[in-house]
């Protein structure tokens, strides 16, 4: 097992150096010099040069590559000249709040999602089956924000259930926590778009399960329904979910985007907007680049933890 | 004291979406305690069905719409579901098929054994742990203790098994369904569960239900069988009366149409026609009457009941047979071929020289090689023009590997391949374009082997196309004749492979392997993948184009019957080698390895009087694995006559007559002098 | 023992001399051939049939549409901003002044037209990425898949916006944009089609009759693969457009006066805090229909390719 971890961090690492290679070159080519941001669009040809030179900015692009990934190993992302801060510092400040919204929305998808998939696939083609799957489909088909929307509207403007935007006074990932319905539309809207593929997927892998022959065997048994779906089916169907997730991490984390846009939380996500605007492409690239990190993590975490579940996935 | 089991007169429908099945139809029947009774017939007739409907399983949109299903003094038809459970795996109990597939593969075995004990006595886990130790030895699972821990995917097919059976004694149930249980197994590991379930009933007095299409596990280890076609029982006898009187056209015909060991070689099969009738739609009158020769108007008007003067011998027909048919009154369908073909006459084709395959096995990222599966070690073999070579074995001994050496799907790592004496896969482009005319192969899985987009007529076409054989007219013209030769209409042209049945698409595929008029036809597994009555239809095709055609033919079989009725040599392989070779009458009546006679002894055949005597189980153990196949004689692990010298040096071929060859160090005959 | 009353010999055909095809190898069940098979598993399917019926309607709609009520597009009204639906404007004005109704239907087209480009580009690429590197096998396979891997640990949204802030604004470029990043699961599928393809036994077959590398190819190894290809496109069209949607939102879709279903949604906070339903829900409605009914056909589609190989 530790060999694996270790050969797939490797390759990991190596697929990370292909990403931070394709993102140095986009970097490059759109933003070679941050010179006109700190100077100004005005600058003169000669000052730009000098400033270039100072900070290394004329030195051969594999030359440069190298620093930046030396920066990169530093956890150092760059500076963001727009914010006048180093990019490091801003995501530390919102990667909590990212964090949070994200893992409530994760947990709140899984808890619908993995019972409505079961109660589909044992319940398959009646009526119930049909709602959920139709409302599936719809919810699949709906660009997040528009999610949102309608419930900024109904449960917020029109009903008053909820603020249509988080309040400036939710700084920190426990004050969001302490404050539920601060953050119920945004964690609703993340989750709603997970619900829906996964609940998807999870009735698929339940169906292709209850069609298995242990199943029939455990019901030969003389186990009641909910026994054979307590014992026996969960754990296989829940398998293929494992992968799943993380595979949805990127979807995730563009979600995560769209939400915090909409909503207005300051979290990751909207630091990436806000850096959208502005052409900050430290910011914006540093983020792409966490990005494809936490997707090959999250991949060698579903991997790993597809091999603990599943005793016939022997990793060696 | 009543019947431990007794259904009488019920029926099982299954709705689909826009029909409804009439899986079973008016089934009675009974089963006592310390009694094995055999419930027999193809795929469809029903058989499962009838055993899930006795336990309450049916699938989706099943039901029991009439009749009585009695456990001891207990009515088991609708009682409802909580009381249904409490009788599952407590007092009857099921076995399936496959056991792989049944068994959950994220629970360790001791858990799932343990689990019923757990249910039904509600033992604490402890307890419930002892009992299920105790009964895998029961079931001779070796080692048991470690294997509690253990997965199923981490055990070989016969311990699942085991283990399965295991799961069914848990709680000492009264009742044995038993579906299909060696059917998927390979044949030395069948008769090893065979034995057991013969040995468990005796010591625990269950009345066991034996479901199956083979008619040779039925033959040694029932006292009765149940003959059922379409969904109804349509003769019950006591076993012996049935394999030698029986008396319904359908029990004659099947037991006819089996290829047995001492059986004539030069005769056709019996052969039933046609195919089993749809079930959503069934025949009003007799059900079997589409296919039977005997069928008149009222057979194909009034279904016939099932009686007997003798209520030990039911059976429903109108006119009734008597007795099996003699198979000496018919006609030779290889009158021309001579009955024993002398061998050593005939010009060498085909030479197997020292062939060997490995598959590389291999682990990491980056995807080392750390071992390889020994797929084919060293065979050697030739194969005479005109002549049948049949090869079999068990599953891992390398005839199929075999074969795809043979027709160029795979290059040999080691020794050649030749034809008429070049080698012929070591040519490229053109060269080796027109040298594939004369090999052929006609595969497996009749699903797989056919393009599914392709019409029959492009499939068949092909071969002349790739050739660049004939003019158009000329291609038509063949494709009709072949397709004339298989016994399938012309309105078959047009049609795609899915609107055909298994024995069809075999036809099919076996006419395109003869499009090229090829010297070398290799046939993998022609009829394993078909029912036992379409079996017979394919078999006497083969036999007839054998004659016809006089091409040489290589047949893969792991059914040694069907082997020896197509083949004029046989090669008997385990494990990649090849330990015996020799005709029909060497490998049957003079065989010389170990490995052989065990095969012949274990295979089950439908005679019981044959079956009755069998008495030792003729080898243990498992399979080892072709990764690390044993040193010196790969056979010795399972061999009774294994000695040091077995352990330490490989055993030769060595002559036993003419034609006759075997490896072994012990043999069973006399070695013909050097 | 009784003597069989008709020959059993059906390989040489019985005593009347019938040939000896008809009965003996039962009667062939006609289930309709190939693709008609599929069209009418599919016509079965009736949300299949509802949807391909509203994709229809909204290419009609979008493209067919302004000829028939051609609105201005282009000149800013100050005049008229912001009206509710009613009187001259059937549902009302946005923020610009231009009728709602039609502004839906301009944006319609570029949503379709981007949608059907960048899926078409996606499907061509990681066609073709994904059968060479299946036939190739070996190294290039392997290096041609760690690129896919590499690439799809990048999420696609961000790459997009970010090279969306220097290249954007028309059809062609937002098709090339999104087209040029969507290829990546239709190269592993493609791919992975073709391994298990290659090794069915109907290849093997046109191998041991000497067919070359190019016949299996074209013969037998495409047409198998073509129906998961379908299936994607279709799919590849549902998630471009909603990708474009995202883009659109976010500001970074199409120049001015051009417009898409995002980009008129991307004022969507503003609208539903004042109260413009007309400029949201329409809009937002007609984007979930056209995503939903190509969802629902690329289901379909599979289904009925799928009941096809599956049948015996």
């Amino acid at each position: 097992m530790m060999g694996y971890i270790i050969r797939r961090l490797a390759t990991a690492l190596i697929v990370v150096l292909g990403v931070a290679a394709i993102i140095f070159a986009l970097l490059h080519w759109l933003a070679p010099s941050p010179a006109y941001d700190v100077l100004g669009a005005k600058a003169q040809p000669a000052a730009v040069a000098s400033w270039n030179k100072l900070h290394g900015y004329d030195r051969p692009e594999i030359v440069q590559f190298f620093s930046y990934l030396g920066d990169l190993v530093h956890l150092n992302f760059g500076y963001s000249y727009k914010l006048s801060q180093s990019v490091s510092a801003l995501f530390k400040e919102n990667a909590g709040r990212s964090a949070y919204l994200t893992l409530a929305a994760l947990l709140l998808s899984l808890i619908i999602a993995v019972p409505l998939g079961i109660m589909q696939a044992v319940r398959r083609n009646t009526f119930g089956d049909y709602t959920f799957t139709t409302l599936n489909f719809v919810l699949y088909s709906m660009p997040s924000f528009f999610l949102g929307l309608i419930l900024i509207q109904f449960l917020a403007l029109d009903w008053g259930v909820f603020p249509p935007t988080v309040s400036d006074s939710i700084t920190t990932a426990w004050q969001a926590f302490d404050h539920p319905t601060q953050l119920a539309l945004p964690i609703v809207t993340l989750a709603a778009i997970n619900v829906a593929s996964f609940s998807r997927y999870m009735r698929s892998s339940a169906l292709d399960n209850l069609a298995q022959d242990y199943i029939r065997l455990a019901r030969a048994k003389g186990l009641s329904q909910r026994a054979v779906l307590f014992h026996h089916l969960l754990r296989n169907a829940c398998l293929p979910m494992i992968t799943l997730i993380g595979l949805s991490i990127p979807t995730l984390l563009a979600g995560n985007l769209l939400t915090e846009y909409l909503f207005n939380y300051p979290g990751l996500g909207l630091l990436f907007y806000t850096a959208l605007g502005n052409l900050d492409y430290n910011v914006l690239l540093a983020y792409v680049i966490l990005g494809a990190i936490l997707t090959v993590l999250g991949n060698l975490i579903a991997d790993v933890a597809i091999s603990i579940a599943d005793p016939r996935v022997r990793l060696d | 004291m009543p019947a431990a089991l007794e259904v009488d007169n019920l029926s099982t429908h299954i709705k689909l979406s826009r029909s409804t099945v009439q899986a079973v139809g008016n089934v009675s029947f009974g089963l006592d305690t310390h009694e094995t009774v055999g419930l027999v017939g193809e795929s469809g007739c029903g058989k499962s069905m009838l055993g899930l409907s006795i336990l309450g399983l049916l699938p989706n949109g099943g039901h029991i719409i009439e009749g009585s299903i009695k456990l001891g003094d207990r009515e088991l038809v609708g009682l409802p579901d909580a009381d249904l459970r409490r009788l599952r795996g407590n007092e009857v109990a099921m076995i399936f098929q496959d056991s792989l597939s049944s068994l959950n593969p994220t629970k360790s075995i001791g858990k799932q054994v343990a689990e019923p004990v757990r249910l039904h006595r509600g033992a604490s886990k402890k307890e419930a742990y002892d009992r299920a130790l105790e009964v895998l030895e029961l079931v001779g699972l070796p080692q048991p203790r470690e294997r509690l821990r253990d997965f199923p995917h981490q055990l070989s097919g016969g311990l699942r098994q085991r283990v399965m059976i295991a799961i069914a004694l848990a709680c000492e149930p009264k009742v044995l369904l038993a579906d299909e249980p060696t059917t998927a197994l390979d044949v030395t590991i069948q008769a090893q569960i065979l034995r057991l379930l013969d040995d468990l009933r005796d010591r625990l007095g269950m009345a066991t239900l034996l479901i199956t299409h083979d008619m040779g596990v039925v033959a040694g280890r029932t006292s009765r069988i149940n003959v059922m076609y379409a969904g109804r029982i349509v003769e019950s006898a006591e076993t012996h009366e049935l394999f030698t009187g029986m008396r319904h056209p359908y029990t004659q015909s099947l037991l006819g149409s089996i290829p047995r060991l001492e059986q004539d070689a030069t005769k056709p099969l019996v052969s039933i026609p046609g195919l089993p009738p749809d079930l959503t739609n069934p025949p009003a009158g007799c059900r079997f009457a589409p296919r039977c020769s005997r069928a008149t108007d009222q057979c194909r008007a009034q279904e016939p009941p099932l009686t007997g003067e003798d209520p030990n011998h039911l059976f429903a027909c109108w006119h009734p047979v008597e007795g099996p048919i003699n198979l000496t009154s018919q006609m030779r369908v290889v009158a021309e071929r001579a009955a024993h073909l002398d061998v050593r006459a005939l010009k060498p084709l085909l030479q197997i020289e020292n062939a060997v395959r490995e598959y590389p096995v291999t682990a990491g990222v980056l995807k080392r090689k750390v071992a390889s599966v020994k797929a084919v070690s060293d065979v050697t073999l030739t194969v005479g023009e005109g002549e049948a070579l049949g090869l079999v074995g068990e599953s891992g001994c390398g005839k199929t590997t075999l074969g795809k050496l043979v027709v160029g799907i795979e290059k040999p790592d080691g020794g050649r391949i030749m034809l008429a004496g070049k080698e012929v896969f070591r040519n490229r482009g053109r060269a080796l374009r027109l040298a594939r005319r004369d090999l052929q192969m006609m595969f497996q899985d009749p699903y797989a082997s056919l393009d599914p987009r392709m019409r029959v007529q492009a499939s068949l076409r092909e071969p002349l196309v790739v050739q660049g054989i004939g003019t158009a007219r000329e291609q038509d013209q063949k494709m009709r004749t072949m397709l004339d030769e298989v016994g399938l209409p012309l309105s078959a042209l047009e049609r795609y492979p899915h609107e055909f049945s298994g024995g069809q698409r075999q036809r099919i595929a076996l006419a395109r392997a003869l499009m090229l008029e090829p010297k070398v036809v290799v046939a993998d597994e022609p009829v394993s993948a078909l029912d036992v009555s379409i079996r017979s239809q394919v078999l006497n095709l083969m036999k007839r184009l054998q004659a016809e055609h006089g091409m040489a033919s290589i047949v893969i079989s792991h059914d040694l019957a069907v082997v020896k009725y197509l083949a004029d040599r046989i090669g008997v392989m385990y494990l990649g080698k090849l330990v015996e070779l020799g005709t029909g009458d060497d490998i049957y009546r003079r065989a010389a390895h170990p490995y052989t006679d065990a095969l012949i002894k274990t295979i089950p055949v439908p005679d019981p009087a044959a079956e009755s005597a069998k008495t030792e189980i003729a080898i243990r153990g498992e399979l080892p694995s072709p990764i690390t196949p044993p040193s010196g004689c790969r056979f010795r692990t399972r061999c009774p006559r294994a000695a040091s010298i077995c352990a330490e040096q490989e055993p030769p071929l060595r002559q036993f007559g003419p034609g006759h060859q075997a490896a072994c160090h012990f043999p069973l005959q006399e070695a013909a002098p050097a | 023992m009784t003597e069989p009353e008709a020959p059993l010999l059906e390989g040489l055909g019985d005593a009347a001399g019938m040939p000896i095809g008809a009965p003996e190898g039962g009667e062939v069940q006609i289930i309709a051939s190939g693709w008609n098979l599929a069209l009418r598993e599919f016509f079965d399917n009736k949300l299949a049939v509802v949807g391909l019926v509203v994709i229809v309607f909204f290419i009609l709609f979008c493209f067919i549409g302004p000829l028939f009520d051609s609105t201005n597009q282009t000149l800013v009204n100050p005049l008229n901003t912001d009206l509710a639906p009613g009187g001259h404007y059937l549902l009302g004005t946005d923020e610009h002044g231009f009728d709602e109704f039609g502004r839906i239907m301009l944006g319609g087209q570029t949503a379709l037209e981007i949608g059907f480009f960048a899926a078409a580009i996606a499907t061509v690429l990681g066609t073709l990425w994904g059968a060479i590197a299946g036939l190739a096998g070996g190294l290039v396979d392997g290096i041609m898949m760690r690129i896919v891997d590499v690439l799809l640990s990048i999420p696609l949204l961000f790459l997009v916006l970010v090279l969306a802030t220097k290249y954007s604004g028309t059809v062609v470029r937002l098709s090339l944009l999104i087209g040029l990043f969507s290829w990546l699961i239709p190269a592993r599928l493609v791919r992975g089609e073709v391994l298990t393809l290659r090794t069915r036994d109907f290849v093997s077959a046109s191998r041991v009759m000497g067919a070359n590398r190019r016949r299996i190819v074209l013969r037998h190894l495409i047409p198998n693969a073509l129906s998961v290809v379908i299936v994607n496109v279709t799919f590849q069209v549902a998630d471009s457009i909603l990708i474009l949607a995202y883009i659109g939102f976010l500001g970074f879709g199409l120049q001015f006066p051009s417009t898409s279903w995002g980009d008129m949604l991307g004022g969507a906070q503003n609208y539903v805090t004042e109260g413009y339903w007309w400029l949201v829900y329409p809009v937002g409605g007609c984007l979930v229909v056209l995503v939903l009914a190509t969802n629902l056909v690329g289901d379909a589609l599979r289904d009925a390719f799928d009941v096809r190989l599956r049948r015996r």
